[in-house]
């Protein structure tokens, strides 16, 4: 069984670890599970130009990211066989050294959780209209650009 | 015929609003020549168009109602 409902995504500030911990116990009742691959993605203190970036406000095209989720999402069940996963994304400021991005894929096998959730990270990263400014330390800031 | 333009990102900060509208254009070819004559600055930022939160990637007719999304690079996650 696959679980397809369209989920909310945007989390406004920062994923906590509390709401990690919380997600990965409701799994305990799906017992055809036998691989979970979490990945987060954390605001990182990068030197730009000599200046530190102390947090990353993220905006988005909320409508337009939310159906893309869905149909990225879609994709991800008919390619790999999973059970389930879940995307959550920060919107606005997020500190340096807290979690802006969730992504949580559960398989029966490690090596499908492994590939759909990398697979989940590289698309968001690629096809989602969310965009990322970097304040410093000083309050001025940058825009920031994905490799 | 009007269009309603949504601004994203850095391009927010050169057009200075999030959302805009414009009259009598008719395709996105025209709807770039007129962003580049308000807002001369946009013509060194790369974006991408979406209408009605599809991508475009060539010239395409745009009807009345239509919302045009700007979009710079994303840089999500």
């Amino acid at each position: 069984m696959t679980e397809k409902k369209k989920h909310k995504v945007f989390i406004q500030g920062t994923i906590t670890p509390t709401f990690i911990a919380d997600s990965i116990a409701k799994h305990s009742g799906k017992t055809t599970i036998g691989a979970h691959d979490i990945f987060l993605g954390q605001v990182r203190n990068d030197l730009i130009d000599n200046k530190t970036v102390a947090a990353i406000e993220y905006s988005a095209y909320e409508e337009m990211a939310e159906n893309l989720f869905h149909e990225i999402r879609e994709a991800i069940f008919v390619k790999y066989d999973i059970v389930c996963m879940h995307i959550y994304h920060s919107l606005g400021l997020v500190k340096t050294g807290e979690i802006c991005l969730f992504v949580f894929v559960s398989a029966k096998h490690r090596k499908d959780a492994f590939d759909a959730c990398r697979d989940l990270v590289e698309q968001i990263k690629a096809m989602t209209p969310i965009w990322g400014k970097e304040i410093f330390e000083d309050e001025t800031h940058t825009w920031k650009i994905n490799n | 015929m009007k269009i309603k333009i949504l601004v994203f990102g850095q391009l927010s900060e050169i057009i200075n609003a999030s959302e805009l509208e414009l009259l009598a254009i008719n395709n996105t070819d025209e709807l770039n020549k007129k962003l580049f004559e308000l807002y001369p600055k946009l013509e060194d930022i790369k974006y991408t168009l979406a209408i009605n939160k599809k991508i475009i990637h060539e010239n395409t007719q745009l009807y009345h109602e239509d919302i045009v999304a700007l979009l710079p690079p994303f840089s999500g996650g």
